[in-house]
Protein backbone atom coordinates (compact mmCIF):
# COMPACT_ATOMS: atom_id res chain seq x y z
CA UNK A 1 0.00 0.00 0.00
CA UNK A 2 0.82 3.37 -1.06
CA UNK A 3 0.10 6.13 1.34
CA UNK A 4 0.45 9.56 -0.08
CA UNK A 5 -0.44 13.03 1.73
CA UNK A 6 -4.06 12.93 -0.48
CA UNK A 7 -4.03 9.25 -1.69
CA UNK A 8 -3.50 5.99 -0.99
CA UNK A 9 -2.75 3.33 -3.38
CA UNK A 10 -3.41 -0.28 -3.43
CA UNK A 11 -4.16 -3.37 -5.14
CA UNK A 12 -7.60 -4.05 -5.93
CA UNK A 13 -9.58 -6.72 -4.40
CA UNK A 14 -12.81 -7.91 -5.12
CA UNK A 15 -14.41 -6.28 -2.36
CA UNK A 16 -14.02 -3.04 -4.81
CA UNK A 17 -16.55 -4.11 -7.63
CA UNK A 18 -18.89 -2.03 -6.46
CA UNK A 19 -16.83 1.11 -6.63
CA UNK A 20 -15.55 0.38 -10.27
CA UNK A 21 -19.00 -0.39 -11.31
CA UNK A 22 -19.62 3.30 -10.82
CA UNK A 23 -17.13 4.10 -13.53
CA UNK A 24 -18.95 2.54 -15.85
CA UNK A 25 -21.99 3.90 -14.83
CA UNK A 26 -21.57 6.90 -16.89
CA UNK A 27 -23.76 8.70 -19.66
CA UNK A 28 -20.93 8.81 -22.07
CA UNK A 29 -17.77 6.03 -22.24
CA UNK A 30 -14.38 6.71 -20.80
CA UNK A 31 -11.23 5.90 -23.10
CA UNK A 32 -10.03 3.83 -20.37
CA UNK A 33 -12.62 1.50 -19.98
CA UNK A 34 -12.67 0.54 -23.51
CA UNK A 35 -11.73 -3.04 -24.64
CA UNK A 36 -10.00 -3.55 -27.29
CA UNK A 37 -11.95 -3.69 -30.18
CA UNK A 38 -12.70 0.31 -28.39
CA UNK A 39 -16.06 -0.80 -27.51
CA UNK A 40 -17.68 0.15 -23.95
CA UNK A 41 -17.91 -2.84 -21.48
CA UNK A 42 -21.24 -3.44 -19.23
CA UNK A 43 -19.63 -5.49 -16.76
CA UNK A 44 -22.07 -6.78 -14.33
CA UNK A 45 -20.94 -6.08 -9.98
CA UNK A 46 -20.66 -9.96 -10.10
CA UNK A 47 -18.18 -9.83 -13.32
CA UNK A 48 -16.04 -6.89 -11.98
CA UNK A 49 -15.94 -9.63 -8.68
CA UNK A 50 -14.59 -12.35 -10.31
CA UNK A 51 -12.25 -10.36 -12.63
CA UNK A 52 -10.37 -8.69 -9.61
CA UNK A 53 -10.44 -11.86 -7.79
CA UNK A 54 -8.53 -13.46 -10.19
CA UNK A 55 -5.92 -10.77 -10.73
CA UNK A 56 -2.30 -12.52 -10.67
CA UNK A 57 1.36 -11.17 -9.17
CA UNK A 58 3.13 -10.39 -12.69
CA UNK A 59 -0.03 -9.04 -14.69
CA UNK A 60 -0.83 -5.43 -15.03
CA UNK A 61 -2.26 -5.26 -11.37
CA UNK A 62 -5.27 -2.84 -10.94
CA UNK A 63 -4.85 -0.34 -8.13
CA UNK A 64 -7.66 0.94 -6.28
CA UNK A 65 -7.24 4.78 -5.44
CA UNK A 66 -8.40 5.85 -2.12
CA UNK A 67 -8.56 9.48 -0.14
CA UNK A 68 -7.22 9.77 3.36
CA UNK A 69 -10.39 8.54 4.54
CA UNK A 70 -10.69 5.86 2.76
CA UNK A 71 -13.07 6.25 0.46
CA UNK A 72 -12.83 4.77 -3.07
CA UNK A 73 -11.63 7.43 -5.49
CA UNK A 74 -10.99 5.72 -8.55
CA UNK A 75 -8.62 2.64 -10.18
CA UNK A 76 -5.36 3.01 -11.33
CA UNK A 77 -3.44 0.53 -13.76
CA UNK A 78 0.22 0.51 -16.23
CA UNK A 79 -1.90 -2.24 -19.06
CA UNK A 80 -0.36 -4.07 -21.64
CA UNK A 81 3.61 -3.93 -20.62
CA UNK A 82 5.49 -4.61 -23.67
CA UNK A 83 9.21 -4.83 -22.77
CA UNK A 84 10.51 -5.50 -26.23
CA UNK A 85 9.65 -1.47 -27.23
CA UNK A 86 9.50 -0.64 -23.42
CA UNK A 87 6.36 1.64 -23.30
CA UNK A 88 3.22 0.81 -21.18
CA UNK A 89 -0.80 2.21 -20.95
CA UNK A 90 -1.76 4.85 -18.50
CA UNK A 91 -4.61 4.08 -17.22
CA UNK A 92 -6.47 6.34 -14.81
CA UNK A 93 -10.60 6.60 -14.08
CA UNK A 94 -11.45 8.46 -10.90
CA UNK A 95 -15.28 8.47 -10.34
CA UNK A 96 -15.59 11.80 -10.17
CA UNK A 97 -14.57 14.26 -12.78
CA UNK A 98 -13.57 16.88 -10.75
CA UNK A 99 -10.96 14.99 -9.13
CA UNK A 100 -8.90 14.78 -11.96
CA UNK A 101 -7.84 18.21 -10.83
CA UNK A 102 -6.65 18.04 -7.70
CA UNK A 103 -3.24 16.60 -6.02
CA UNK A 104 -4.79 13.04 -5.11
CA UNK A 105 -5.03 12.67 -9.31
CA UNK A 106 -1.31 13.95 -8.76
CA UNK A 107 -0.13 12.16 -6.78
CA UNK A 108 -1.39 8.63 -8.89
CA UNK A 109 0.65 10.56 -11.50
CA UNK A 110 3.46 10.24 -9.86
CA UNK A 111 3.00 6.17 -8.52
CA UNK A 112 2.69 5.27 -12.45
CA UNK A 113 4.85 7.13 -13.73
CA UNK A 114 7.85 6.32 -11.05
CA UNK A 115 6.78 2.91 -11.50
CA UNK A 116 6.83 2.92 -15.35
CA UNK A 117 9.88 4.62 -15.83
CA UNK A 118 12.09 3.57 -12.92
CA UNK A 119 11.00 0.63 -11.72
CA UNK A 120 10.31 -0.94 -15.01
CA UNK A 121 13.06 1.17 -16.81
CA UNK A 122 10.53 1.29 -19.46
CA UNK A 123 10.85 4.57 -22.36
CA UNK A 124 7.36 5.82 -22.77
CA UNK A 125 4.09 5.90 -21.71
CA UNK A 126 0.83 6.18 -23.98
CA UNK A 127 -2.74 7.44 -22.98
CA UNK A 128 -6.08 8.03 -24.76
CA UNK A 129 -8.57 10.87 -24.31
CA UNK A 130 -11.88 10.79 -25.67
CA UNK A 131 -13.69 14.00 -27.79
CA UNK A 132 -15.26 14.48 -24.74
CA UNK A 133 -12.96 14.44 -22.16
CA UNK A 134 -11.38 17.19 -22.03
CA UNK A 135 -10.62 17.12 -18.45
CA UNK A 136 -8.92 13.77 -19.00
CA UNK A 137 -7.10 15.38 -21.93
CA UNK A 138 -5.93 18.47 -19.44
CA UNK A 139 -4.80 16.35 -16.97
CA UNK A 140 -2.41 14.47 -19.16
CA UNK A 141 -1.27 17.79 -20.91
CA UNK A 142 -0.77 18.84 -17.52
CA UNK A 143 1.81 16.22 -16.86
CA UNK A 144 3.93 16.61 -19.90
CA UNK A 145 2.23 13.92 -22.68
CA UNK A 146 1.93 15.38 -25.94
CA UNK A 147 -0.51 14.05 -28.91
CA UNK A 148 0.64 11.58 -30.82
CA UNK A 149 -2.92 12.49 -33.67
CA UNK A 150 -6.47 11.70 -33.09
CA UNK A 151 -8.24 8.38 -34.42
CA UNK A 152 -11.78 9.99 -35.91
CA UNK A 153 -15.14 8.55 -35.86
CA UNK A 154 -13.18 5.06 -33.70
CA UNK A 155 -16.16 4.66 -31.50
CA UNK A 156 -20.42 4.90 -31.48
CA UNK A 157 -21.95 5.56 -28.40
CA UNK A 158 -24.86 8.05 -27.66
CA UNK A 159 -26.11 8.44 -30.93
CA UNK A 160 -22.99 9.68 -32.51
CA UNK A 161 -19.55 9.21 -33.57
CA UNK A 162 -16.33 9.97 -31.06
CA UNK A 163 -13.05 10.87 -31.84
CA UNK A 164 -10.36 9.04 -30.01
CA UNK A 165 -6.85 10.50 -29.00
CA UNK A 166 -4.03 8.87 -28.30
CA UNK A 167 -1.15 10.69 -26.44
CA UNK A 168 2.43 9.77 -25.01
CA UNK A 169 4.94 10.63 -22.81
CA UNK A 170 8.81 9.58 -23.00
CA UNK A 171 10.73 8.82 -19.84
CA UNK A 172 13.40 11.58 -21.29
CA UNK A 173 11.01 14.33 -20.55
CA UNK A 174 10.43 13.48 -17.06
CA UNK A 175 12.56 13.92 -14.06
CA UNK A 176 13.05 10.66 -14.20
CA UNK A 177 15.14 10.40 -17.29
CA UNK A 178 18.42 10.64 -15.38
CA UNK A 179 20.35 7.02 -14.47
CA UNK A 180 20.13 8.33 -10.81
CA UNK A 181 16.53 8.86 -10.81
CA UNK A 182 15.79 5.83 -8.64
CA UNK A 183 17.57 7.64 -6.10
CA UNK A 184 15.77 11.01 -6.70
CA UNK A 185 13.20 12.44 -4.07
CA UNK A 186 9.80 12.22 -5.43
CA UNK A 187 8.07 15.92 -6.51
CA UNK A 188 6.94 17.76 -3.73
CA UNK A 189 2.96 19.01 -4.33
CA UNK A 190 2.08 22.59 -3.73
CA UNK A 191 -1.25 22.07 -3.22
CA UNK A 192 -3.36 20.87 -0.06
CA UNK A 193 -5.18 17.64 -0.60
CA UNK A 194 -8.91 18.58 -1.03
CA UNK B 1 -9.83 2.65 -68.71
CA UNK B 2 -11.50 -0.42 -66.36
CA UNK B 3 -8.52 -2.58 -65.10
CA UNK B 4 -8.78 -5.97 -65.39
CA UNK B 5 -7.09 -8.18 -62.73
CA UNK B 6 -6.03 -11.31 -62.04
CA UNK B 7 -6.49 -11.08 -58.25
CA UNK B 8 -9.19 -11.29 -55.72
CA UNK B 9 -9.89 -12.25 -52.25
CA UNK B 10 -11.65 -15.31 -50.65
CA UNK B 11 -12.24 -16.88 -47.08
CA UNK B 12 -9.15 -18.52 -46.11
CA UNK B 13 -9.49 -22.54 -46.18
CA UNK B 14 -7.79 -25.77 -44.18
CA UNK B 15 -6.13 -26.26 -47.26
CA UNK B 16 -4.41 -22.90 -47.31
CA UNK B 17 -2.59 -23.99 -44.14
CA UNK B 18 1.11 -24.75 -45.40
CA UNK B 19 1.00 -22.06 -47.27
CA UNK B 20 -0.16 -19.77 -44.53
CA UNK B 21 2.54 -20.66 -42.30
CA UNK B 22 5.15 -20.47 -44.87
CA UNK B 23 4.08 -17.02 -45.67
CA UNK B 24 4.30 -16.18 -41.21
CA UNK B 25 7.50 -18.04 -41.51
CA UNK B 26 9.16 -15.41 -43.76
CA UNK B 27 11.20 -13.08 -41.89
CA UNK B 28 9.69 -10.11 -44.10
CA UNK B 29 6.43 -11.72 -42.18
CA UNK B 30 7.59 -10.86 -38.76
CA UNK B 31 9.80 -7.59 -39.84
CA UNK B 32 6.42 -5.93 -41.35
CA UNK B 33 4.33 -7.24 -39.02
CA UNK B 34 4.25 -8.84 -35.93
CA UNK B 35 5.48 -12.19 -34.16
CA UNK B 36 8.30 -13.75 -32.85
CA UNK B 37 11.07 -14.96 -35.23
CA UNK B 38 12.13 -18.10 -32.52
CA UNK B 39 8.43 -19.45 -32.97
CA UNK B 40 8.00 -22.97 -33.73
CA UNK B 41 6.31 -24.29 -37.13
CA UNK B 42 4.14 -25.87 -34.90
CA UNK B 43 3.16 -23.03 -32.88
CA UNK B 44 2.73 -21.02 -35.76
CA UNK B 45 0.38 -24.17 -37.52
CA UNK B 46 -1.69 -23.83 -33.98
CA UNK B 47 -2.30 -20.20 -34.02
CA UNK B 48 -3.07 -20.56 -37.40
CA UNK B 49 -5.64 -23.63 -37.08
CA UNK B 50 -7.26 -21.97 -33.78
CA UNK B 51 -7.54 -18.37 -36.13
CA UNK B 52 -9.33 -20.43 -39.18
CA UNK B 53 -11.66 -21.67 -36.24
CA UNK B 54 -12.46 -18.68 -35.21
CA UNK B 55 -13.28 -17.10 -37.57
CA UNK B 56 -15.23 -20.17 -39.47
CA UNK B 57 -19.55 -19.93 -39.83
CA UNK B 58 -19.75 -17.58 -36.59
CA UNK B 59 -22.79 -15.08 -37.42
CA UNK B 60 -20.71 -12.35 -35.78
CA UNK B 61 -16.94 -13.07 -35.92
CA UNK B 62 -14.40 -10.37 -34.16
CA UNK B 63 -11.43 -11.66 -37.02
CA UNK B 64 -11.77 -12.80 -40.71
CA UNK B 65 -9.14 -14.55 -42.12
CA UNK B 66 -8.72 -14.32 -46.24
CA UNK B 67 -6.47 -14.90 -48.74
CA UNK B 68 -5.47 -13.07 -51.79
CA UNK B 69 -5.64 -15.76 -54.40
CA UNK B 70 -4.91 -15.17 -58.16
CA UNK B 71 -5.61 -17.32 -61.41
CA UNK B 72 -2.32 -16.74 -62.59
CA UNK B 73 -0.04 -17.01 -59.40
CA UNK B 74 -2.07 -19.10 -56.67
CA UNK B 75 -2.27 -17.86 -53.33
CA UNK B 76 -0.22 -14.34 -53.04
CA UNK B 77 -1.08 -13.23 -49.74
CA UNK B 78 -2.92 -12.76 -46.57
CA UNK B 79 -5.45 -10.60 -45.24
CA UNK B 80 -6.46 -9.97 -41.73
CA UNK B 81 -9.57 -8.39 -40.54
CA UNK B 82 -8.86 -7.90 -36.66
CA UNK B 83 -11.15 -6.93 -33.61
CA UNK B 84 -13.72 -6.49 -35.74
CA UNK B 85 -16.07 -4.24 -34.21
CA UNK B 86 -20.00 -4.54 -34.56
CA UNK B 87 -20.87 -1.40 -32.55
CA UNK B 88 -18.25 0.45 -33.73
CA UNK B 89 -18.71 -0.87 -37.42
CA UNK B 90 -14.78 -0.72 -37.55
CA UNK B 91 -12.27 -3.31 -37.93
CA UNK B 92 -8.07 -3.23 -38.18
CA UNK B 93 -6.78 -4.49 -41.37
CA UNK B 94 -3.86 -6.51 -41.73
CA UNK B 95 -1.98 -7.59 -45.26
CA UNK B 96 1.12 -9.30 -46.27
CA UNK B 97 2.27 -10.32 -49.77
CA UNK B 98 3.45 -13.86 -49.60
CA UNK B 99 4.57 -13.82 -52.66
CA UNK B 100 7.89 -12.24 -53.38
CA UNK B 101 8.03 -11.21 -56.92
CA UNK B 102 4.49 -9.56 -56.11
CA UNK B 103 5.53 -7.34 -53.09
CA UNK B 104 5.54 -3.91 -54.65
CA UNK B 105 3.44 -4.29 -57.88
CA UNK B 106 -0.03 -3.73 -58.30
CA UNK B 107 -1.46 -6.71 -56.55
CA UNK B 108 -0.72 -5.07 -53.72
CA UNK B 109 -3.08 -2.00 -54.24
CA UNK B 110 -5.40 -4.00 -56.00
CA UNK B 111 -5.71 -6.48 -53.15
CA UNK B 112 -5.92 -3.17 -50.70
CA UNK B 113 -9.20 -2.34 -52.97
CA UNK B 114 -10.76 -5.77 -52.95
CA UNK B 115 -10.24 -5.32 -48.81
CA UNK B 116 -11.78 -1.97 -48.85
CA UNK B 117 -14.49 -3.01 -50.72
CA UNK B 118 -15.31 -5.62 -48.72
CA UNK B 119 -15.03 -3.95 -45.02
CA UNK B 120 -17.38 -1.32 -46.30
CA UNK B 121 -19.73 -3.33 -49.24
CA UNK B 122 -19.86 -6.54 -47.77
CA UNK B 123 -19.71 -6.32 -44.23
CA UNK B 124 -21.31 -2.81 -44.00
CA UNK B 125 -18.23 -1.19 -41.69
CA UNK B 126 -17.91 2.74 -40.96
CA UNK B 127 -14.46 2.39 -41.07
CA UNK B 128 -10.98 0.78 -41.70
CA UNK B 129 -7.77 1.02 -39.35
CA UNK B 130 -4.26 -0.05 -40.48
CA UNK B 131 -1.31 0.44 -38.47
CA UNK B 132 2.26 0.38 -40.39
CA UNK B 133 5.50 0.54 -39.23
CA UNK B 134 7.20 4.14 -40.79
CA UNK B 135 10.04 1.97 -42.43
CA UNK B 136 7.22 0.13 -44.56
CA UNK B 137 6.79 3.02 -46.88
CA UNK B 138 5.39 0.69 -49.64
CA UNK B 139 2.54 -0.11 -47.72
CA UNK B 140 1.83 3.33 -46.06
CA UNK B 141 1.70 4.55 -50.35
CA UNK B 142 -0.64 2.04 -50.88
CA UNK B 143 -2.71 3.27 -48.13
CA UNK B 144 -2.87 6.98 -48.81
CA UNK B 145 -3.01 6.89 -52.70
CA UNK B 146 -6.61 5.16 -51.50
CA UNK B 147 -7.38 8.32 -49.57
CA UNK B 148 -6.59 6.50 -45.90
CA UNK B 149 -5.48 9.09 -43.48
CA UNK B 150 -2.24 9.24 -41.36
CA UNK B 151 -4.15 10.02 -38.43
CA UNK B 152 -1.31 8.72 -35.55
CA UNK B 153 2.29 8.96 -35.54
CA UNK B 154 3.09 6.65 -32.54
CA UNK B 155 6.71 7.50 -31.75
CA UNK B 156 9.48 4.72 -30.96
CA UNK B 157 6.55 2.60 -30.62
CA UNK B 158 8.39 -0.92 -32.73
CA UNK B 159 11.60 -1.94 -32.27
CA UNK B 160 13.28 -3.65 -35.14
CA UNK B 161 17.41 -4.61 -35.84
CA UNK B 162 17.98 -3.02 -32.09
CA UNK B 163 16.27 0.38 -33.26
CA UNK B 164 12.97 1.78 -31.97
CA UNK B 165 10.58 3.07 -35.17
CA UNK B 166 7.72 5.11 -35.23
CA UNK B 167 4.38 3.51 -36.04
CA UNK B 168 1.61 5.22 -38.56
CA UNK B 169 -1.98 4.60 -37.49
CA UNK B 170 -4.25 5.44 -40.71
CA UNK B 171 -7.88 5.51 -40.66
CA UNK B 172 -10.21 5.45 -43.84
CA UNK B 173 -13.66 6.11 -43.42
CA UNK B 174 -16.68 4.81 -45.54
CA UNK B 175 -17.69 8.23 -46.66
CA UNK B 176 -14.17 8.71 -47.64
CA UNK B 177 -13.69 5.28 -50.11
CA UNK B 178 -16.86 6.50 -51.70
CA UNK B 179 -15.70 9.60 -52.74
CA UNK B 180 -12.63 7.83 -54.03
CA UNK B 181 -14.81 5.08 -55.74
CA UNK B 182 -16.88 8.47 -57.45
CA UNK B 183 -13.95 9.99 -58.31
CA UNK B 184 -12.25 7.17 -60.48
CA UNK B 185 -15.69 4.90 -60.81
CA UNK B 186 -14.31 3.08 -64.28
CA UNK B 187 -11.27 1.67 -62.00
CA UNK B 188 -13.35 0.17 -59.21
CA UNK B 189 -16.37 -1.06 -61.36
CA UNK B 190 -13.51 -2.66 -63.60
CA UNK B 191 -11.60 -4.38 -61.06
CA UNK B 192 -14.48 -5.59 -59.35
CA UNK B 193 -15.87 -7.00 -62.41
CA UNK B 194 -12.61 -8.30 -63.30
CA UNK B 195 -12.23 -10.12 -59.51
CA UNK B 196 -15.89 -12.08 -59.89
CA UNK B 197 -15.24 -13.04 -63.44
CA UNK B 198 -11.39 -14.48 -61.90
CA UNK B 199 -12.67 -16.30 -59.02
CA UNK B 200 -15.21 -17.79 -60.85
CA UNK B 201 -12.61 -19.30 -63.26
CA UNK B 202 -10.07 -20.23 -60.07
CA UNK B 203 -13.03 -21.90 -58.65
CA UNK B 204 -13.96 -23.73 -61.83
CA UNK B 205 -10.52 -24.41 -62.67
CA UNK B 206 -9.76 -25.91 -58.95
CA UNK B 207 -12.79 -28.20 -59.28
CA UNK B 208 -12.16 -29.50 -62.26
CA UNK B 209 -8.34 -30.39 -60.61
CA UNK B 210 -9.50 -31.83 -58.04
CA UNK B 211 -12.07 -34.08 -59.85
CA UNK B 212 -9.44 -35.71 -61.77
Amino acid sequence: MITGECAVIRTAEMDDATALKAAYDVPLPRSCLLDQRRELLTPTVDELRQTLGRQEVGQSLLYTIEDREGRVRGFCSLRGVNQEVSYTEFVMVLIDEEDYDTPLADEVFEFLSRRAFVEMGLNKIAAHALDEEATVRAYLLRHGFTSDGVQREVIYAGGRWHDLEALSLFAKSTPYASPKAADAPQPRREAPCQ
Amino acid sequence: MPVKTSVFIRRAERDDLDTVVAWMEDPDFVRFLYGDPARSPKQIRERIVSMLGRSAVQAIPGGLYLVIDSVDYGPVGLLSLQNISWRNRACCLDMFVGHEKLRGHLASAVAFYCAMEYCFHELNLHRITAYIYSFNEASWQVLEKAAAVRELVLREHVARDGQLYDMYGYGLLRSEYEAECRKHPRFVEGLMESMIEEQAKALEARQAESGQ
